[in-house]
């Protein structure tokens, strides 16, 4: 080449692209077009693997798709663990062995971010990341989130150890035709007036229940393939449906780690009480969440209600694909509610801590957020980027699968009130046994209520401590 | 070997007694022409491995077992605390109790089921012997895993196939999943399944091992069957049965991946019907990141099967010298 | 002239009745179901499962499901070649450092040698949970966390090998061979290793054999050190399975078939030696 002969402008525009090629892992221009690292192993050869652990459906395939036609030179590595406890386990023993094995993104959930919070040691402070290209860190986009989700990812000590990921939200997903069959108001309006109180749910409930063991209605429920047994699926999810209605639950504000309160606060037994009338009742079917049978309730209308996050759609539609407009949604009792939510995190012995920053900015980015709300065939999550909130995309579509629900804008109605709840650092712990002492009485294992819930007390005193 | 004095008390020698070895040499089995020494060079491999991944992360365990330790947090020394709480934990004695229950639903069956399948076997006019002793291993070359699996499914309350037996003699299905006891035996009939054959077999070897003229004396003094079975066989299984009850016990106190499996979930199940003593360790130690209490568990679990294993040993070597 | 035994001599009890082998029958279905079983739920379709009466003859799913199997987790192949690697090495370690503690335990005389002997039966007596968690940090320190390295390293003596080989060699080598051997001038490596080995070969493939097929079925540690979906062993690939929506059954099934078909197909090869071998040790004990 005649350097001579070349303008200024022609040697800025080469200088920028090798610049730009240049960043990708010193590739040539010829590789970066070719390459392929969807199926690299480790780093090398111009790859960069980052490790994405998860659980759940906190990944979204398509994304996952889109972002390596961005980078073809980052390949995602998929790290699913099985469950939520197992990826919890995961992150506490790297964290104790110095951050070995850690992945470049890892998800926590929001009943153990009050443990996190108290070790943010370790994860990577996101103030002091900043994304390759418009130089943003975490104080940046803070303004995007909605204000309680983005504090579910902010440590005692203020460090920002978590970007949010969806909110949950809570409403009701029932089966509109098992109500129309049973001759029960069955219009989403009138539906959600009819329950707009726990009390009226469950008289509600209780009255469904009566009128599905009527032979009247027998032939109608034979032509519509369904067998019902009860109203909801389980009234356990009650429990955790009304106590974070509130504003507090098991901890407070207190210096590094919070106090407990979960011997004073009346909520926790105002819950307990109000799932065991629901129990005693008679309106659940006893079937549990995510098991086999739970699946079989949904395609053999065995229930026909869900206390549903956002989330939970997406598991109607995928194990119950038949039953598709069938269902519609609901408000939930007390206006709004919340379940679940995830913060994406970069543990502290990441390898990739850049090319995990970059990922994370962009996949929970208010675009792709959105995106993940809109594809339905593994999508309907509810974002946390609050400008989506009067995006027409998001409240003006209706769902053909929830009998044309504008699923959107529902959701997006129940979160504007709910308050943020403090976590602490031991909220799994007792949920779970709060949760036992209710199995306990529900499966009748235990017929005094008062003394499961004193027994669930002094189990949190020792197992929780 | 001489013999070794012969207090007035005992009874002859049986052709079962091993003589007592002499006290001094350290091996009476030993080629002494051999150099001794070379022996140390040959067990160090050995040693040296165990002491760093086997003794020292015990030692380890042990020592934190004193604290309450949270891997990533505070680790307080708080000295015999751990066991003082572990005394009135009802959750331990609940695995305790379910640890036992289980272990004694799995391990008598299994040994009256091996014993009269390897007295099946020892039929000299068997045909096909070497097929059915084949047989009897393919339950135990699974995975504990795969096994769980099956047997989850095959239990389950509305759709498994042992509750669709039931329900067809008119019974109503059985929760072997929920309550307590049938999931106890749902457990207990996967360590049987697993493990009938391969003790049938170690019960078979022990049963050749016994010389046929014995049987021969036996019934030309006129012995029925039974009597034969019971003066001359079982006394000759006498070291089989307590080897594969001791063995049988250390792995079925430590009973962990069929409840685990079953039950889905490290805290044993909504009335922790599948707590069994090592998940207990293990929730102790990963769900409620409490290392020092799930150490102290792992001392008592240890506690146990040895106390244990030593009754097996004891009350084996009675019965089986009162049946002489 | 040798006395015939005429046949209806023998004892009446010395027959073998239909009652014999009813039983032996029944053990064999029993033993055998679950297998079909896995099969029938592998290859039909999920709800297939969740039916009154149940399914009891294979469906048409088989290979879809295995294709679902695969696309749930691509790595599977991978994982199950993984573990053969793994279990191969452990096998052959085992093997060689049983072999020569238990040959000193058994044919050599030296000090302590009898406290040495109950320590390592005693250590058989530890729960293993006991020392996990310490394990997993000491194996993270050493940099094998995440690598398949983390099953081999721990696992390569065990005490239980140990113990076997010894009771093995002590029934299997009369001490006389030995005397001669040395009598002779040969050294205790000699000895060893041109009149043990060969002897003890067969026992030793065995063993090889038992714990080819432990680090198979292992489940618990290596869901705790592996992670990388290329790095995984066979349980944990089957385990992976589950992180589903909810409890698939005919894809756990699938994979939890696909995880057990080699080991039947090695059981076909080699079973009988497994019995011998089981025997074996067993006459002894």
């Amino acid at each position: 080449m005649n350097f001579k002969k070349l303008s200024i402008k022609t040697l800025t525009l080469l200088v920028g692209a090798s610049l730009a090629f240049g960043s990708l892992g010193g590739l040539s221009p010829a590789q970066a077009l070719t390459i392929n690292c969807k199926d690299a192993k480790d780093d090398g050869n111009g790859c960069t693997v980052v490790k994405f652990a998860y659980f759940g459906d906190i990944l979204n395939p398509t994304l996952i798709v889109e972002y390596r036609k961005l980078h073809p030179e980052i390949k995602i590595e998929e790290q699913k663990a099985t469950e939520l406890d197992a990826l919890q386990t995961r992150l506490v023993t790297e964290c104790s062995s110095g951050g070995v094995g850690n992945a470049d993104v890892a998800a926590i959930e929001v009943q153990y971010t009050g443990y996190w919070k108290t070790k943010s040691q370790c994860f990577v402070d996101l103030r002091t990341m900043k994304t390759t290209v418009g130089k943003k860190s975490a104080t940046d986009i803070k303004k995007d989130y909605l204000d309680w989700r983005w504090a579910q990812g902010v440590a005692h000590d203020n460090k920002v150890i978590g970007i949010p990921t969806d909110v949950g939200g809570l409403e009701v997903a029932y089966r509109w035709d098992m109500f129309k069959i049973v001759g029960m108001p069955y219009k989403r309006d009138e539906v959600s007036k009819s329950w707009n109180t726990w009390d009226k749910f469950i008289s509600v409930g209780k009255e469904y229940a009566k009128r599905i063991a009527l032979p009247k209605y027998k032939s109608a429920f034979t032509k519509a393939k369904t067998s019902p047994k009860g109203f909801m699926d389980n009234v356990g999810s009650i429990y955790a449906a009304y106590l974070n209605q509130g504003t507090a639950k098991y901890y407070k504000k207190d210096g590094a780690k919070g106090a407990t309160i979960y011997k004073t606060n009346t909520a926790i037994r105002k819950a307990f009480d109000l799932t065991l009338k629901a129990d005693a009742n008679g309106i659940g079917t006893r079937i549990g969440q995510f098991s086999s049978d739970w699946r079989a309730g949904m395609l053999n209308g065995t229930f026909a209600v869900i206390l549903s996050p956002a989330w939970m759609l997406e598991y109607i539609r995928t194990l119950a694909p038949d039953t598709s407009g069938k269902w519609d949604i609901a408000t939930i009792p007390g206006g709004g509610g919340n379940q679940g939510g995830s913060q994406l995190t970069i543990p502290a012995g990441a390898q990739h801590k850049q090319e995990a920053w970059d990922f994370i900015t962009w996949y929970l980015a208010p675009d792709q957020q959105l995106k993940m709300f809109t594809d339905k065939t593994f999508g309907g999550i509810f974002p946390s980027t609050k400008a989506l909130y009067t995006n027409k995309k998001l409240t003006g579509e209706a769902d053909e699968f929830f009998n044309g629900a504008y699923v959107g804008k529902i959701y997006a109605d129940g979160i504007k009130n709910l308050k943020p709840i403090y976590e602490g650092i031991k909220d799994r712990c007792i949920d779970q046994e709060f949760g036992n002492a209710l199995s306990l009485v529900i499966n009748k294992k235990q017929k005094d209520a008062g003394k499961a819930f004193t027994g669930a007390i002094s189990a949190i005193d020792r197992k929780c401590r | 070997m001489t013999q070794p004095a012969v207090s007035a008390k005992r009874k002859a020698p049986s052709p079962w007694k091993q003589p007592k070895p002499l006290k001094k040499q350290n091996n009476p089995n030993a080629v002494l022409s051999l150099n001794g020494k070379w022996g140390y060079l040959f067990i160090a491999p050995f040693f040296v491995m165990f002491l760093i991944f086997g003794l020292a992360p015990i030692i380890y365990s042990v020592y934190i077992a004193f604290f309450n330790w949270d891997p990533l947090g505070t680790q307080d020394f708080i000295g015999l605390e751990n066991f003082q709480i572990l005394m009135e934990d009802p959750d331990f004695w609940l695995a305790m109790s379910n640890t036992f229950e289980i272990w004694l639903l799995s391990t008598i069956p299994m040994l009256l089921m091996s014993i009269g399948l390897a007295t099946v076997l020892h039929r000299q006019f068997l045909k096909g012997s070497t097929f059915w002793r084949t047989i009897l291993l393919v339950p135990n070359i699974t995975s504990v895993l795969a096994v769980a699996i099956v047997f989850g499914q095959l239990f389950g309350r509305d759709f498994g196939m042992i509750n669709v037996v039931i329900g067809a003699f008119g019974f109503p299905h059985v929760d072997f999943i929920e309550e307590s006891f049938p999931s106890h035996i749902a457990i207990a009939t996967m360590i049987i399944w697993r493990w009938t054959g391969y003790n049938a077999l170690i019960f078979l070897a022990a049963m050749l091992a016994i010389p046929g003229e014995l049987y021969e004396s036996a019934s030309l003094d006129g012995a029925s069957k039974f009597k034969q079975f019971f003066y001359v066989t079982l006394p000759g299984l006498r070291n089989t049965i307590t080897f594969v009850l001791v063995v049988g016990t250390i792995g079925g106190l430590q009973v962990f991946a069929e409840p685990l499996t079953l039950g889905s979930s490290f805290s044993g199940g909504d009335a922790g019907q599948f707590k069994t003593l090592t998940l207990y360790l293990y929730d102790r130690a990963f769900i409620g990141s409490q290392w020092g209490y799930a150490a102290a568990i792992g001392i008592m679990i240890t506690v146990v099967v040895i106390i244990v294993s030593i009754i097996n040993f004891f009350l084996t070597k009675r019965i089986s010298s009162d049946t002489k | 002239m040798t006395t015939l035994v005429k046949p209806n001599k023998k004892p009446r009890w010395q027959k073998v009745g239909i009652g014999s082998y009813f039983v032996l029958v029944m053990f064999t279905v029993l033993s055998i179901f679950p297998f079909y079983w896995m099969f029938i739920v592998a290859s039909n379709a999920s709800d297939a499962v969740s039916k009154i009466p149940p399914t009891l003859i294979p469906g048409d799913r088989f290979f879809t499901v295995i294709s679902n199997v695969y696309e749930a987790a691509p790595t599977f192949n991978q994982s199950l070649l993984n573990t053969v690697y793994v279990g191969t090495v452990v096998a052959v370690a085992q093997v060689f450092f049983s072999a020569i503690a238990g040959f000193a335990f058994a044919k050599l005389n030296f000090k302590g040698q009898r406290y040495l002997v109950l320590f390592v039966i005693g250590t058989m007596m530890l729960p293993s949970q006991l020392g996990i968690i310490p394990l997993f940090i000491l194996v993270g320190k050493i940099g094998l966390l995440n690598q398949l390295g983390a099953l081999i390293v721990p696992a390569l003596v065990t005490a239980f090998g140990v113990f076997w080989m010894r009771q093995i060699i002590d029934a299997q080598i009369p001490n006389e061979l030995l005397e001669a051997a040395s009598i002779d001038g040969a050294g205790v490596f000699r000895v060893y290793w041109s009149i043990v080995l060969p002897i003890i070969a067969q026992s030793s493939f065995v063993l090889g054999l038992f714990s080819f097929l432990a680090t198979w079925n292992d489940y618990l540690w290596p869901l705790l050190v592996l992670r990388d979906p290329d790095n995984l062993t066979a349980q944990v690939a089957v385990n992976q399975l589950k992180s589903h929506y909810a409890i698939d059954y005919s894809l756990n099934m699938g994979g939890a078939f696909l995880s057990t078909v080699p080991l039947l197909i090695l059981f076909v090869l080699v079973g009988r030696r497994l019995v011998r071998g089981v025997m074996d040790g067993a006459v002894k004990g």
